[in-house]
């Protein structure tokens, strides 16, 4: 038997309790807390949503007292989803997956590791707290361009403003530490065998996003030290009135928050490449050319930064918008690649699948719509409008956020041991969809008729009442759909099926150990010969030679059938 | 156990075909009653916008073509390729096929290239300047963004001040422009970045302090008579969301009365008060009356000396308004760093309020006794 045995023993075992969970450097219990943490935030941002929401329901001003608290709402919404649960949820999900999916016993570095999880939840109280503080919360929107950010009395004069650079300041730290963690996670500790291109695909988007993320957080993280001078010292970056320059702070802030599109999108697409394939029964439809792809994604990403400024008469049009349209190229090829993966398989249709191809059906729509400001002329008319606002949901929300999903319901029973229930997780998708679309989707409507994002009011005689009202109604159709999933999630920790080591008729190494993992990970993995070793095992040669040509031919049964034994010590 | 080629019944492949027409119907159908209709843009008023608008056509119809193929794409597969109880044998285990990845690559590179290649065309049309091509715009206008509204400042062909229209919309404010002419238009800002957005022109340009951002359109001479609603587009603080102005399209004979109206009014000298007019003091400055609370005489005329001491680009004025919150004496906005002598009639002994017609917060209480 081809097996490499590791020895337990040169791991500590798990201590007790919740000075385990607070003193914990194992990837997988900080992978959860990543987890919980930023659901925490989701549905904090979620509440911020409804109350924004609620107020654009109809025309007036009904549940703020004033629109600088509007303000406030929806710029505290969009940086807690962006900055509080998009991109720390899927470095949570990488953080669990990344170190099993290539057969190691733990990230890198597991103490900075902890480090970088401990900085979000202190960075988001931090940034809740501008709500206790004079002038309140930062409401200069997620982007905050200045002057509007800047100190004056007429801008943000609020220490809730400060409070938001220092809160982003600290994520994006413990940002650039995770990257770093999995740059050197992916690059020296992969199992024997585990070449680059076996590696699952979910890795390599992790490989890509982490070095998005190291070469652009610094770049925002100077913006916002420079804003803070600003605010604070004296300086003048970026005020006009005492010389500065208003558009260097949009040069300097897209060029990380673009690629951030991508940190927030790239590994929920690694998650439907998992995803896919194992519900489908097939392996994903052209592997090297989807991490061609990914790769190229990444790159262009740093070539399309200004496609955000179209409007301010200070970027060369051409250029920006010839790579916006170019990266549509990479982006379709993993579109087909993810349908070709469907296409004559044997699809169960199991919560994560679903959310899979949730993400597929409404992530199209998502780069469908953005060729449209990719479109300079047509961007002039589109840009601060509803439809960037349902342009970006759709691709944050049904594509980032349906992958999430997939995520969460694929690798519960890893992370737990425990099958979320089935016909709940059914419902959640049913409401979330079908909410989802009917918020975001009249959001076309009301920008290309006319309404610009961020305001408070609307006039009544506008024409814009039903689509806003039809948006609230979806919203709380998505409040609703959470219901069902924590109920899920309540019931199934309490009294769930017990999920077996691989539930799924997984591909990779996650499913070659004990749900949960012991402290350790392995006590043997099977031979790495593809990128599919767990369907080899099970499968033998079937997968490769005769039918495609991409398999090794010389790829052998690593473990028979039924042999996959891995009863590591569970926690 | 071995893969094998699926041996599908051809009922199954009947109904996920089926379905697949059927969602394309009903994407039809939901364009043909019309409520498709409200993603096309509002009819374009400038001849920029018919190009941008013609421009929009092309790349809606190439995205609903991909939408439809790609999600029947999808639709199809979920639902033909089912797994069912009696799949116990491997699908075939396709890694890819260098063809159709080769085609699928090309393909959507053509379509963004040409994308690219007519969007370019019609940007050297929306872009288009007089002054950029040796040549002179019909009118030149220079509009100043502030918090929270818009003031617009007509100039002679040598771009020479003739008259600036301060007022706040419904007040008789607005941008008066005549229609088939050629208007260039300056844009600046005093405080913090704001955006110029006509929805019917189909186009939005920043307004951005310490940059002179530029632009030129022609109304459709079709649209004179029509007004054409304009908001900002760029949040600017507390106030954005009422930050609306109109662009009112008139024949060029009606534009040029207009605008010797304006010129007339801009440089009409007011009557100075009766000597021994009562007068009170009054400024604003950080969008905030300096004192909340005024007292004049009742049954008698007064004036309110009033000085802005906001940026230049920031206008206030002082109306007053009784408890029911009828307007009763309406003024005209001054912009920040000059002062004006309000005129007022006789008001009767009671309470009032004093506000600001521009900003919403700006109110005090005025007690006549």
């Amino acid at each position: 038997m081809a097996t490499h045995a590791l020895n337990p023993a040169a791991v500590p075992a798990y201590r007790g309790g919740l000075y385990e969970w607070l003193t914990t450097t194992d990837h997988k219990k900080i992978g959860i807390m990543y987890v919980i943490n930023s659901f925490l935030f989701f549905l904090i941002g979620g509440i911020f949503a409804l109350l924004v929401r609620t107020e654009l329901a109809a025309p007036g001003i009904q549940l703020f007292t004033n629109e600088h608290v509007y303000n406030e709402a929806f710029s505290i919404h969009a940086t807690v989803m962006i900055f509080l649960f998009i991109i720390p949820m899927l470095a949570g999900l990488g953080n669990f997956a990344v170190p099993l999916m290539i057969g190691a016993p733990d990230m890198a570095f597991p103490r900075i590791n902890a480090l970088s999880f401990w900085m979000l939840p202190l960075g988001g109280i931090l940034l809740l707290l501008g709500f206790l503080t004079p002038g309140g919360a930062a409401a200069a929107g997620w982007t905050s361009y200045p002057p509007l950010s800047e100190k004056g009395a007429l801008a943000s004069p609020g220490p809730g403003q400060d409070l938001w650079i220092v809160a982003l300041i600290l994520i994006g730290t413990s940002s650039i530490l995770g990257g770093i963690n999995f740059l050197v996670t992916i690059f020296k500790m992969r199992a024997p065998g585990m070449t680059l291109f076996r590696m699952p695909i979910m890795v390599w988007t992790m490989l890509v996003t982490s070095v998005l993320v190291v070469m652009a957080t610094p770049v925002i993280t100077s913006a916002l030290v420079m804003l803070f001078i600003d605010r604070n010292y004296g300086g003048s970056f970026f005020n006009p009135a005492t010389g500065g320059t208003a558009v260097l702070y949009q040069n300097v802030f897209w060029f990380y928050s673009h690629p951030a599109v991508y940190v927030m999108v790239l590994p929920a697409m690694g998650i439907i490449s998992e995803v896919l394939p194992v519900f489908s029964r097939k392996p994903l439809f052209g592997y090297k050319a989807f991490i061609f792809a990914t790769a190229g994604i990444g790159a262009l990403g740093f070539s399309v930064w200004a496609h955000h400024m179209f409007t301010t008469g200070a970027v060369f049009l051409p250029f920006f918008s010839l790579m916006t349209f170019l990266i549509a190229v990479p982006t379709g090829v993993k579109m087909f690649n993810w349908v070709f993966t469907l296409f004559r398989g044997q699809l169960t249709f199991s919560t994560p699948l679903i959310f899979a191809i949730g993400f597929l059906t409404m992530f199209l729509i998502g780069g469908i719509n953005g060729a449209f400001s990719a479109s300079v002329p047509i961007d002039f008319a589109l840009q601060d409008t509803y439809w960037v606002v349902a342009h970006l949901h759709y691709v944050l929300f049904g594509g980032s956020v349906f992958g999430v999903f997939a995520g969460l319901y694929y690798w519960f029973p890893k992370m737990t041991g425990r099958m979320l229930d089935e016909g709940l997780g059914k419902i959640h998708f049913v409401l979330m969809f079908v909410g989802f679309n009917l918020t975001f989707f009249p959001m076309h409507m009301l920008g290309i008729q006319g309404m610009p994002r961020r305001i408070a009011d609307y006039a009544s005689d506008a024409g814009w009442n039903d689509w806003n009202l039809l948006a609230t109604i979806g919203g709380f159709t998505i409040a609703a759909s959470i219901l069902p999933f924590l109920w899920n999630v309540f019931v199934t920790l309490r009294n769930g099926k017990i999920a077996g080591d691989d539930p799924w008729e997984g591909n990779t190494l996650e499913w070659a150990t004990s749900s949960p993992p012991p402290p350790y990970n392995f006590d043997r993995l099977p031979e790495i010969r593809s990128e599919r070793p767990l369907f080899d095992a099970r499968h033998g040669h079937l997968g490769h030679g005769g039918h495609g040509r991409r398999g090794d031919a010389d790829a052998v049964p690593a473990l028979a059938e039924g042999q996959h034994d891995s009863q590591g010590p569970t926690a | 156990m071995s893969t094998s080629p699926r041996k599908r019944p051809a009922s199954e492949a009947l109904v996920a075909g089926g379905v697949v027409v059927l969602l394309i119907a009903i994407i039809g159908l939901v364009f043909l009653s019309g409520a498709g209709s409200a993603l096309y843009p509002p009819k374009a008023a400038t001849i920029q916008a018919e190009e941008v608008s013609k421009l929009y056509n092309i790349v809606f119809a190439i995205a609903v073509a991909i939408f439809i193929a790609v999600e029947g794409l999808i639709v199809w597969s979920i639902l033909r390729y089912r797994r069912r109880p009696d799949d116990v044998d491997l699908p075939p285990q396709t890694h890819g096929n260098n063809l159709v990845e080769a085609l699928w690559t090309l393909i959507p590179t053509v379509i963004v290239l040409y994308l690219f290649a007519i969007s370019w065309q019609t940007l050297n049309t929306v872009d288009y300047t007089s002054f950029a091509n040796g040549q002179q715009p019909d009118i030149q206008i220079h509009v100043l963004a502030g918090q929270f509204q818009w003031q617009f400042e007509y100039l002679d062909s040598n771009g020479k001040h003739l008259a600036t229209q301060t007022k706040p919309l419904g007040e008789g404010g607005g941008m008066a422009v005549p229609v088939g002419k050629k208007v260039y238009v300056t844009l600046s800002s005093g405080d913090v970045i704001h955006a110029w957005y006509v929805p019917r022109f189909l186009f939005k340009r920043d307004v951005i302090p310490g940059v002179t951002n530029h632009f030129e359109f022609t109304v459709d001479p079709t649209e004179a008579g029509q007004t054409f609603h304009g908001q900002c587009a760029e949040l600017c603080g507390t106030g954005h969301n009422a930050m609306h102005f109109d662009v009112i399209a008139m024949t060029p004979a009606d534009y040029d009365a207009w605008l010797a109206q304006l010129v007339v009014t801009a440089n009409a000298t007011q009557p100075p008060p009766p000597s021994g007019t009562p007068t009170l003091q009054l400024a604003a400055k950080n969008i905030q009356f300096e004192a909340t609370d005024l007292t004049a005489p009742a049954n008698s005329p007064f004036v309110i000396e009033f000085k802005n001491d906001d940026p230049a680009t920031i206008t206030h004025d002082v109306q007053i308004r009784d408890s029911s919150g009828a307007v009763l004496q309406t003024q005209d906005t001054i912009p920040g760093g000059s002062s004006a002598n309000y005129q007022y009639t006789p008001l009767a002994a009671g309470t009032y309020t004093f506000f600001c017609s521009v900003h919403s917060n700006m109110t005090g209480t005025l007690t006549v006794k």
